[in-house]
């Protein structure tokens, strides 16, 4: 029997060490190994990436999807070996500053300088702001993930509601949907990254801010405790009960069955829910994207990066630059991509064959007075330090003073770590 | 039935009454999850929705996409990890067990390996694998499998070998085998159910690990639970597809165990109990 | 004629005895795959390597220790593992035992009742943790709508519920292998005391409590330690639900590490808390080890 056992460990082994050697392209070709998210956005660049190949045939593109924390892990895990084993990786906002200045991210300044025809200034100005590290850009905005405010059309009309410019009109327009199992707004206050995302939109819009332009952490303010008494007050008066775990998932679906009314959430959730064929079903149509209360709307974005310890630097930022090039921009916006170029929400066709005029004219304005919800060394660990703070608030565990205080405290502690 | 064991109708019932309540615990969230696999996206966000028209995308995606593939892997990593445990694990064991190998302290350091944090371990064999070229693969992934599968299949393996009476050998020694051959044709039948209740325990163990899969592993290798967590996604949790990848992983071990669960108590019950 | 004294014993021209013989592969394995890992995480906890510092690279000693112990997260978490070890594994006990006594005595339809109640096990953690996040999610999930139409309201996810609806989970997924041990123990029993219990006329929960359990005691044991070890390392519901919130309720040591690790990127900081968790679960095993040898002695 173990001689049979022996056997059969054997050919396993074997077998798993089949599927294992095929790095290097065997034709001549340069084979590029990209690290993305599963997300629709990478599924519109792998199908655009057909396109590229035929351009240039010499280089073959190689795409590895996995979920966010496994990127992350991914990423962070293969820093420390001494051959990158990615050639192009995508990083997210708050990953920035602390990859880049370890050295390790390409600085891809003279490249853009260099290249022809690329307008990098037609970029919307708060996602080239976040991917300049030091002086130096160290990445190329890919999609944005601005927060906006999406709402039933047809239930503001009957009830003769306004689109909320203010953190008062939002309250009141929350607390006036809300009816019997129907709610003004999904809030998402789960710890961490979800709630400050949610809640810095309302701290923008009661005039306070987290950092200042030098950096320095700028939370212990009034207005901070003015938006989050009300952020708690409307969660309590007009949001669903006990969902003070809830995600950006969670938001979702009860907005597209019908249960709450509105949410502050992705600018890219609206195709999603007017889609007949999505989640929303009968109700996809009667949802429409506005600006946040005051106008100034928590940031996100995704950047395209060059790992500083990958060979084929050259063949990467040709791909770089084609993918992000203004022409490929708007192929990518109208295969679904949220945009990142202002010449591409500017565009007719654009228009056309997305999503509609209003949805790109909104979003450029959001885009416009954007801010990223924490920036400089060390940026995840403060949002999840303040974001844990909050959401010791909402839940009680906290005064609304304590935890601003707890919470400037600890990400001012973070920030010199 | 003996004597003793007569109980009244009282009991019966409330026995049975119990058992059916648990489950039905167990059952309900099974259901709601085979329910979910039929629905579409509108329809997942009614979840109390129990009349509605199935439909079988959510199958076909998952079926058509990479499960099988993941299925495989885990298949894969499942059976060496139990493979290599017990080609090691059983000598060790039965060494452990007769001629008291190492003592007492043997026994428990065995399990000491178990409470090692995974999030500790993973980073240096990371680095190891990416060393030797193999980060990426299912290697890897066994490496960090055996971490803990290997010290509780050889920490049940003790306990069963212990319940073989020591004259065993000792005869088939006398009938003229050789030492091993004697362990291996004469012990080792004797603690057979108990070396099949190890290896499914072992093999679920190594079947439902997410950790590690998940940052050793790459994309061609990403086993089941991986796979299940990528539904999770930035842009909202896949339900109904998810359901389906729930079902697919969770279908095969049930099966099997309604065909070994027997074998799995009586193996169990071998050495365990007698420890 | 071999004699008794020679088994195991008997030196041939191998450099180890038979019985060394037989324990060198798994020594051999276990110092290969371990021994470096753990080495290397042991020497990281004495440095402070961040890895998006790699520059700060010093060896520190005892520092990293020292910020833990004064850290209060620290045992917030670690309250909140063993809260969550304390309750989950209690409550396996109490269900695993009534359900194995049932089970025991069950006749009809065996196969079929055993293998649902263990096929719990056979799902993947990640897998049950999404699952009760919709299930017990209040307006999107079936559970929070059925107790509500019993006009009940429970939020499973609030500042105290949390950590022990997390528990519970557990509970669903893992009494199914205190069932499989207990049940397992039960049908080995010997008949003899029992039906001497049953001549003297004891009642069945005398029986129970002075012959069942003192004759189970080692599974119970061995069952609770292994089910303590496991939950101890429990990560994919913190990670699949709550995230470690509201506030800091149900963050546990896996995922703390984790977090610190690979989230805040200070490797050395997750390798010493990592090491303060072994050294304590050691000093408790050997507690254990020498209670049970004074124990031995004893009888």
């Amino acid at each position: 029997m173990i001689k049979k056992l022996f056997y059969f460990v054997l050919m396993l082994v074997l077998l798993a060490g089949c599927s294992t050697a095929k790095t290097q392209g065997t034709d001549g070709k340069v084979v590029l190994k990209l690290l993305m998210e599963q997300v629709p956005d990478s599924d519109i660049v792998k199908k655009m990436t057909k396109d590229f190949n035929k351009e240039n045939p010499n280089i073959k593109i190689d795409i590895e999807m996995l979920s966010y924390d496994q990127i992350r892990d991914k990423l962070v895990s293969s820093f420390l070996a001494p051959k990158s084993s990615y050639d192009i990786i995508v990083v997210d906002n708050p990953w920035m500053y602390d990859f880049a200045s370890a050295g390790y991210l390409e600085p891809l300044d003279k490249r853009i300088k260099n290249a022809k025809n690329y307008d990098f200034e037609d970029f919307s100005a708060p996602l080239r702001k976040i991917a300049t590290v030091k002086g130096k850009v160290y990445g190329i905005p890919f999609y944005n993930y601005a927060t906006g405010v999406i709402y039933r059309k047809d239930e503001f009309e009957q009830n003769n509601i306004a689109v909320p410019k203010t953190l008062d009109e939002l309250q009141a327009a929350a607390k006036k949907l809300t009816k019997d199992n129907h709610y003004g707004i999904a809030s998402q206050p789960q710890k961490g990254y979800k709630i400050l995302e949610e809640w810095s939109n309302w701290l923008f819009a009661a005039g306070g801010e987290i950092q200042d332009n030098q950096g320095n952490i700028k939370l212990d303010s009034p207005e901070a405790r003015e938006a989050l008494s009300k952020y708690i007050e409307t969660y309590k008066s007009s949001a669903p009960p006990n969902s003070s775990n809830w995600a950006f998932d969670e938001a979702m679906r009860s907005v597209s069955s019908g249960q709450s009314a509105m949410t502050l959430n992705y600018n890219w959730m609206l195709p999603t829910l007017n889609n007949k064929t999505g989640p929303a079903g009968d109700l996809a149509g009667k949802f429409d994207l506005a600006e946040v209360p005051g106008g100034k709307a928590a940031l996100g974005a995704w950047y395209w990066s060059i790992p500083a310890k990958t060979t084929h630097k050259d063949e990467v930022w040709k791909f770089i630059n084609w993918i992000t090039s203004s022409k490929q921009e708007v192929n990518r916006v109208i295969l679904g991509g949220a945009p990142v170029r202002n010449s591409a929400m500017d565009n007719p066709k654009v228009w056309e064959k997305g999503y509609g005029e209003s949805y790109y004219k909104t979003l450029k304005n959001i885009l416009e007075d954007a801010e990223p919800l924490a920036e400089g060394p060390n940026a995840e660990e403060t949002i999840q330090v303040i974001g844990t703070e909050l959401n010791a608030a909402v839940n009680g565990q906290k005064s609304v003073d304590q935890a601003i205080k707890d919470a400037a405290a600890k990400a001012k502690e973070t920030l010199k770590k | 039935m003996r004597a003793y064991q007569k109980e009244t109708n009282l009991h019966k019932t409330i026995r049975i009454l119990f058992l059916f309540i648990v489950l039905i615990f167990i059952l309900t969230p099974f259901l709601w999850v085979i329910l979910s696999s039929f629905k579409t996206p509108a329809e997942l966000s009614q979840p109390t929705s129990i009349v509605f028209s199935p439909v079988p995308d959510n199958w076909i995606n998952v079926l058509t996409g990479n499960i099988p593939i993941n299925f495989v892997n885990s298949l894969i990593v499942g059976f060496i990890t139990v493979a290599v445990s017990l080609l090691v694990g059983l000598p060790a064991a039965y060494s452990i067990s007769q001629f008291k190998t190492g003592g007492n302290t043997a026994r428990f350091t065995i399990l000491i390996s178990e409470i090692v944090p995974s999030a500790v371990l993973v980073v240096p064999i990371f680095l190891v694998s990416y060393f030797f070229q193999i980060n990426g693969t299912l290697i890897p992934v066994t490496i960090a499998h055996l971490t803990f599968v290997l010290p509780i299949v050889t920490w049940f393996l003790i306990g069963f070998f212990d319940s073989v009476p020591k004259s065993l050998e000792e005869q088939a020694l006398i009938d003229g085998c050789g030492r091993f051959e004697a362990f291996r044709k004469i012990v080792l039948p004797q603690v057979l159910p108990g070396i099949g209740a190890a290896s499914i325990f072992g093999f679920v163990l190594s079947w439902n690990d997410l950790f590690y899969a998940l940052i050793l592993g790459g994309e061609d290798t990403q086993t089941l639970p991986v796979a299940i967590s990528s539904f999770d996604t930035f842009r909202g949790v896949q339900l109904g597809e998810m359901s389906v990848a729930i079902l697919v992983s969770a279908i095969p071990t049930i099966i099997l165990s309604f065909f070994i669960q027997k074998r799995l108590i009586k193996g169990m019950g071998g050495g365990a109990v007698k420890e | 004629m071999i004699k008794k004294n020679d088994l195991g014993r008997r030196r041939s021209f191998f450099l180890f005895s038979y019985k060394w013989r037989m324990v060198m592969p798994l020594l051999i394995l276990m110092f290969v795959i371990l021994a470096y890992p753990l080495a290397y995480s042991l020497w990281i906890s004495f440095k402070n390597f961040s890895i998006v510092n790699p520059n700060q690279d010093h060896f520190v000693f005892l520092d990293q220790y020292k910020k833990i112990f004064v850290d209060s997260l620290y045992w917030t978490v670690f309250r909140n593992t063993i809260i969550f070890v304390i309750v989950a594994v209690s409550f396996e006990l109490f269900f695993g035992m009534l359900i194995a006594l049932s089970l025991k005595r069950q006749i009809r339809m065996t196969d079929v009742t055993r293998s649902i109640i263990l096929a719990p096990m056979f799902i993947t953690p990640i897998a049950v943790g999404l699952m009760f996040k919709f299930l017990l999610s209040q307006q999107l999930g079936f559970i929070p709508a059925l107790l509500q139409s019993l006009g009940i309201s429970i939020n499973f996810f609030g500042t105290h519920t949390a950590l022990i609806t997390l528990a519970f989970i557990d509970v669903w997924q893992w009494t199914p292998f205190m069932v499989l041990m207990l049940l397992a123990g039960l049908e080995s029993l010997p008949e003899e005391p029992f039906e001497a219990a049953y001549v003297d006329g004891a009642s069945k929960w005398k029986t129970f409590w002075n012959i069942t359990l003192p004759l189970m005691q080692p599974i119970i044991i061995v069952a609770v330690l292994i089910r303590a070890l496991d939950g101890l390392k429990v990560f994919e519901y913190v990670y699949a639900i709550t995230r470690g919130g509201p506030g800091n309720a149900t963050e546990t040591l896996q995922y703390h590490i984790y977090k610190l690790g690979f989230g805040y990127y200070r490797l050395s900081e997750a390798s010493a808390v990592a090491w303060t968790v072994v050294i304590i679960i050691m000093i408790v095993i050997i507690a254990m080890l020498r209670g049970q040898m004074k124990g031995e002695k004893a009888r």
